[in-house]
This record gives structure tokens, C-alpha cells and sequence, in this order.
């Protein structure tokens, strides 16, 4: 059997003294794409930054293991140079740094950390316009600063367009249809689809079963208060839709 | 309150008092005595209390026999040279540009130390004229050379109506305990256009002083950078004088300050007549045991209605033993205007730095790009590619010094 590209074992973490992930078991093969869903405030999201390595989190059991490799202890910009990128629900303003600077920073630095040659100028720019063509980010959007200005649907496609350039192993979709109106939804489903491959693995976190009707999982989860309380091929994430959370957490709406 | 009488005068002000007397400046040397340097209890120096940071005056500095290489080059621009406050003698001028040498300081009288002991010691005065569209950058390059001295140094520039000229002024030399005080007079005609910039680069040992005073005629547009990223004592007074209407003045500084080190730019624009506008915009970033100070006061005459003016100052600190010190002051004799002020002050946004860190930028690289867009605000509007690229290599030689 291959190595998973993600395996999540009795992963616990806290932020300050609240413990939210309270034991997360996840094993995601290479090149599938699996969903994460549960209400607001169960804890979706701070599986998404535990992942990433953001540091207001401590994780107190349990590890990640990504292609084989513990990440627990590791930075962030570790992670993503191993292979792991996250696409944020709200993607940051940052004013003063402008897009291109970042895209080229990103690309240079895990390239470095993985050993390999530096981008040229040229190629870079062919590599940016490609992936701008498909994502219908323009020039326009690339010369402005990073996200700043940019609608919730071109934060989005940004978003999947630095996951094309950055070619992940494992992709985590945090809310990514949040803010979306179904025309950007489409294009961003499709950005993401065009990056499925049979290698690369993802992991879609999600609130609505909408997305997952333009981004089609492998298996679909049911998270509750901290951990994965249901597992099942798509049709699960019908069957949610239709009941609601309660009959599968036991929670009251 | 009454100033405790008589003043106890420290070395500095008695090497002050002589100097002033040995040049015939009676009067200011008779405030000194009175009053010995400014402290926290006069209010333009409550942050930078000179009695208490300047414990020395060196000699009055002597003519340089050597000198050291620009301490910034900007490809294309044309360079002035003031050595130990001797105006050197210049290339062939570019087209529109006439520069003179006179004598004597160049600032208006005031109730400021800094300005009277400038006006006092100025001997030589660097003069320019400029007409029509002036092409290169004019760079005056202001040094002090050899032992630690005291030196006064000064520049007045007539912009004619309709011309437009970038001005870099940058203010390096030795690495001994000098002290200096610079002047320059910017006078802008009807529908000038103007960049001037001054930038410290001064060794640590020394103490930089400057004063940049501007006039702005009708329908004239000033742009003015202020970057203090040298000596442990720094403070540049910028006083622009709105004259005509529709002037416009974007008046912007930057304080990069490491530990050990004490900057301040303290501005007073004056709106004198009716429909100006201006806009001071500043940044201070901090790291080790340092202080940034910025105090920006602005003034509107009784008649200069419908001003339009906004003070802001950013502050970023990048340890937790520094301060950043702000203070916003208005002073309104005008009913129907616009003025307002705001400050803020913080660490690197968390959110931010995050952001980059999951994209595998690593942390002091994600760093230095944050600061740097922190910056851009101010250095982004210098349009001249070569100058912005050099004061961008200020700001990187900055960040990359001594690491803390």
C-alpha cells in the first residue's frame, strides 16, 4: 500500500485553555479528494489552521503526518514547502506588497527549500499568465496589491491560482465557496478541478453541500465538536442537507 | 510656570554660548544663557529633551581635506557637494538649473533653538535657481568629514513658476561625534512641482539636525520625504508655509530606528491663505531600545478657509523596548475646514505574517516584505525609477543591518 498523502492520527489541539480538536483520526490516499463537513463553531476551521501550522494553536496529542513525514513540530512555511497549502476562507489584505512580488517570493522560497534552481523572470511570468488564464485573474488583479481591493470572488480565484502555481500535495479548501456567487463558484470549482490528477489529494471543508456538487468528493465527513463523527461516500453529504446535523451529532440545531 | 532661574548650564551650552559669541551672535547667545537648551518643558522639544541627549558640542568644524564616496548614488542625477559647510564647487548645471553660493543662514526667525543656532554659524549658503522642466534628479550632498565637529550647512532653492524639479538632499561623513545643522528653503512659484527628499545616513556617533522650510506658491504641488536612518540623535523640523491657493503639499518622513537610537520629526505646516490642502503622512519603525518620535501641528489661519488638511502617523515596532512617541496637534482660527489627525501604533499583524509563512515564504523573509509594504506607502509616490530604487536600497540596508 502507498503512503497517504495526509494521515491525521488522535489529533488534539487547543487554543489558549479550549480544547477544540479532540481526537481527529483522517487518512486521505493520494489523489482523492475528501470533504469535511459540520456546523458553525464545530471546529472545521482550526483543523485547517492546526494543519497549516498557525501558532495561536498548540496541538497537546496526537500527529500529522503528510506524505510519510511528521509535520506536527514543523513551521509553516515548512509545511508548505513540504507539500501542504492552505486556501484561506478570508484571504489576507496585505497593502504595500504587491502580488507579483509575493507569487514570485512563494514560488522562489519553496523551490529553495526543496533544492531546486530559482524561477527566471521569463519563466515565472509565463507560468503566472497561465495560470491567470485559467482563472480569469488579469493583469489588472496581478499589478494591484496582494488581495487588496479584490472582490470576494477574485480573493477566491487568487486563492486557487497560487495553488496551481505552488502545486501542492495536499490542497485544504477552508470555506472556499464562502462569499461566492454561483458564476464564481463555477470558476473556482473549476480551477480546482483542473488540478486533480490522480496525485494530488485535497482536503474540502465545507458548510454547504453546494460546493461539493461542483467539486465532487471521494468520501465526505461529518465533523462535530472536535472530531470526525461520520464517514461516507458523497451521497452523505446529501442525506446532511437533507436531515441537518442533528442526526448525526445528537446536537439540537 | 515659571523656568526655574537661573538655568544650570552643562558643557554643551557653554561650548554653545562661545561659539555663538566667537560668530558676533550676541542675541542668540545671550537665549542659550537664559534658557540652555530646550527640555521635555518646552513643548515642540517634549520628546526630545536636548538638555538631557546632548551632552557635547564638538568645535566648530574646519574645512574637510578628505572625503569619503556619496554615501548614495542615484544613477543620472546630478550632484552638489557641501563639505564641513563649504560649498564645493559644482559640474557644468543642467539645462533650467543656476546654482550660486551667498552667505548667511536661510531660515525665517522663529522661537526655535535649532533655527537661531543655524542662522547663526550658517557662513556659506548653497543657491539654486531652477526654471522650466528640470531633467535629472539634483542630488546636494551634504557630508562632515575628520574629527567631531559642529557644523552649519545650509541650501536655498527658488523653483520658478511652472517648474517642476526631484531634489535629493543626503547627509553622511565620518564616524565621529558630530554634530550638524542643516537648513534648506524651498521657495515653490505659481504651479511648481516639487519632490524634495532628505535622507540621513549619517554614522552612529553623530547628531543630525535639519530644518526644512518650504513657501508654496499658487497652485503649487510639494511632495517632501523626510528619512531618518542614521545617527543615534536625529530630529528634522519641517515647516511648510501654504501661501497660495490651491497649493498642495503631501509632507511625508519615515523614522527607522535601531536600538540606541532617538528620531524625531517634528512638522508645522501653516495654512496662510484660503483653499490649500495638505496631507503629512509618516511612518516609524522601531527595533532593540529605540525611540521614534513624530509631532506634526497644524496650523490654519483665521482667513484660510476651506483647508483641507490630514496628519497621520504610523508606527511599527518590531521589539517590545521601544517607544513610539505621537503627537498630533491642531490649531484652528478658521470656522469651515477640513482637519483632522490620526496615529497608530503595532506589532506586525499576526494575520498577515501567517498568510505569507503558509505560502513557504520563511518568517524573516515574510518579515521584511510586511515592513516593506509598511514603507511602500511613502516611497511609492517618488516616481524617479532610479531614485526610488535607491531609497528603496536605504530602507533594505536598514532592515538587513544588525538584525534584532
Amino acid at each position: 500500500m502507498t503512503t497517504p498523502v495526509l494521515e491525521i492520527r488522535n489529533l488534539h489541539a487547543r487554543i489558549e485553555e479550549r480544547e477544540i480538536l479532540k481526537g481527529v483520526n483522517l487518512v486521505i490516499p493520494q489523489g482523492q479528494v475528501h470533504a469535511i463537513m459540520g456546523r458553525n463553531g464545530s471546529g472545521k476551521s482550526t483543523l485547517s489552521y492546526v494543519l497549516a501550522g498557525k501558532e495561536d494553536y498548540e496541538v497537546t496529542e496526537g500527529e500529522i503526518l503528510l506524505n510519510g513525514e511528521d509535520i506536527t513540530g514543523m513551521e509553516p512555511a515548512e509545511r508548505a514547502a513540504a507539500g501542504l497549502f492552505l486556501a484561506f476562507q478570508y484571504p489576507i489584505e496585505i497593502p504595500g506588497v504587491a502580488t507579483m512580488t509575493f507569487l514570485k517570493a512563494a514560488m522562489n522560497a519553496q523551490r529553495k527549500a526543496r533544492e531546486e534552481a530559482e524561477l527566471t523572470t521569463p519563466e515565472f511570468m509565463r507560468l503566472v499568465k497561465e495560470a491567470g488564464a485559467q482563472l480569469n485573474v488579469d493583469s489588472d488583479m496581478l499589478k494591484r496589491p496582494l488581495n487588496v481591493g479584490f472582490s470576494g470572488g477574485e480573493k477566491k480565484r487568487a486563492e486557487i491560482m497560487q495553488m496551481a502555481l505552488l502545486k501542492p500535495s495536499l490542497a485544504v479548501l477552508d470555506e472556499t465557496d464562502s462569499g461566492l456567487d454561483i458564476d464564481a463558484l463555477q470558476v473556482v470549482a473549476k480551477g480546482v478541478n483542473a488540478l486533480r490528477d490522480g496525485q494530488r489529494s485535497m482536503l474540502v471543508i465545507t458548510h454547504y453541500q453546494r460546493l461539493l456538487n461542483h467539486i465532487v468528493p471521494d468520501v465526505v465527513h461529518v465533523f462535530s465538536d472536535g472530531r470526525i463523527v461520520e464517514s461516507g461516500d458523497k451521497d452523505l453529504a446529501l442525506q446532511l442537507e437533507a436531515k441537518g446535523y442533528a442526526d448525526f451529532d445528537g446536537q439540537a440545531a | 510656570m515659571r523656568p526655574n532661574f537661573p538655568v544650570r548650564l552643562g558643557p554643551a551650552e557653554d561650548a554653545l554660548i562661545a561659539q555663538l559669541k566667537s560668530v558676533g551672535a550676541d542675541q542668540a547667545a545671550e537665549r542659550v544663557t537664559v534658557a540652555g537648551l530646550p527640555t521635555r518643558r518646552v513643548e515642540s522639544y517634549h520628546y526630545t529633551d536636548l538638555k538631557t541627549l546632548l551632552r557635547t558640542i564638538p568645535p566648530l568644524a574646519t574645512a574637510a581635506n578628505e572625503a569619503s564616496a556619496p554615501a548614495l548614488r542615484v544613477p543620472g542625477a546630478y550632484q552638489l557637494m557641501i563639505a564641513n559647510g563649504v560649498v564645493q564647487n559644482a559640474a557644468t548645471a543642467p539645462a533650467g538649473v543656476i546654482v550660486g553660493k551667498t552667505h548667511g543662514g536661510v531660515l525665517t526667525n522663529r522661537d526655535d533653538l535649532l533655527v537661531n543656532v543655524s542662522n547663526a554659524l550658517t557662513k556659506d549658503t548653497l543657491t539654486l535657481t531652477l526654471e522650466g522642466s528640470v531633467d535629472p534628479v539634483i542630488q546636494i550632498d551634504r557630508r562632515t568629514e575628520g574629527e567631531a565637529g559642529h557644523v552649519a550647512d545650509a541650501v536655498k532653492i527658488f523653483v520658478a513658476d511652472d517648474a517642476s524639479a526631484v531634489i535629493l538632499e543626503t547627509f553622511s561623513g565620518s564616524d565621529a561625534a558630530h554634530v550638524g545643522n542643516h537648513a534648506t528653503y524651498l521657495s515653490l512659484g505659481k504651479n511648481a512641482r516639487v519632490t524634495h527628499i532628505t535622507v540621513n545616513l549619517s554614522p552612529r556617533a553623530t547628531t543630525h539636525f535639519a530644518t526644512n522650510e518650504y513657501q508654496l506658491g499658487d497652485g503649487s504641488h510639494l511632495r517632501t520625504l523626510v528619512i531618518h536612518a542614521g545617527s543615534n540623535l536625529s530630529r528634522t523640523q519641517v515647516y511648510p508655509r501654504m501661501a497660495g491657493a490651491n497649493a498642495h503639499a503631501d509632507v511625508t518622513g519615515l523614522n527607522l530606528v535601531s536600538d540606541g537610537q532617538h528620531a524625531d520629526i517634528t512638522m508645522e505646516t501653516l495654512h496662510a491663505v484660503p483653499h490649500t490642502s495638505s496631507k503629512p503622512l509618516f511612518k516609524s519603525i522601531t527595533r532593540g531600545r529605540s525611540k521614534a518620535v513624530v509631532q506634526g501641528k497644524l496650523i490654519v489661519a483665521r482667513d484660510a478657509q476651506k483647508t483641507d488638511a490630514k496628519f497621520m502617523h504610523q508606527g511599527l515596532m518590531l521589539s517590545d523596548d521601544a517607544e513610539i512617541l505621537s503627537k498630533p496637534e491642531l490649531e484652528i482660527y478658521a470656522d469651515d475646514v477640513v482637519c483632522g489627525h490620526g496615529s497608530t501604533c503595532g506589532k506586525i499583524d499576526e494575520d498577515s505574517l501567517f498568510y505569507l509563512l503558509s505560502r513557504g515564504i520563511p518568517k524573516p523573509e515574510a518579515e521584511t516584505m510586511l515592513v516593506r509594504g509598511f514603507i511602500a506607502e511613502v516611497l511609492d509616490p517618488v516616481e524617479d525609477e532610479a531614485l526610488n530604487e535607491a531609497l528603496n536600497g536605504v530602507v533594505d540596508g536598514w532592515l538587513l543591518a544588525n538584525e534584532a
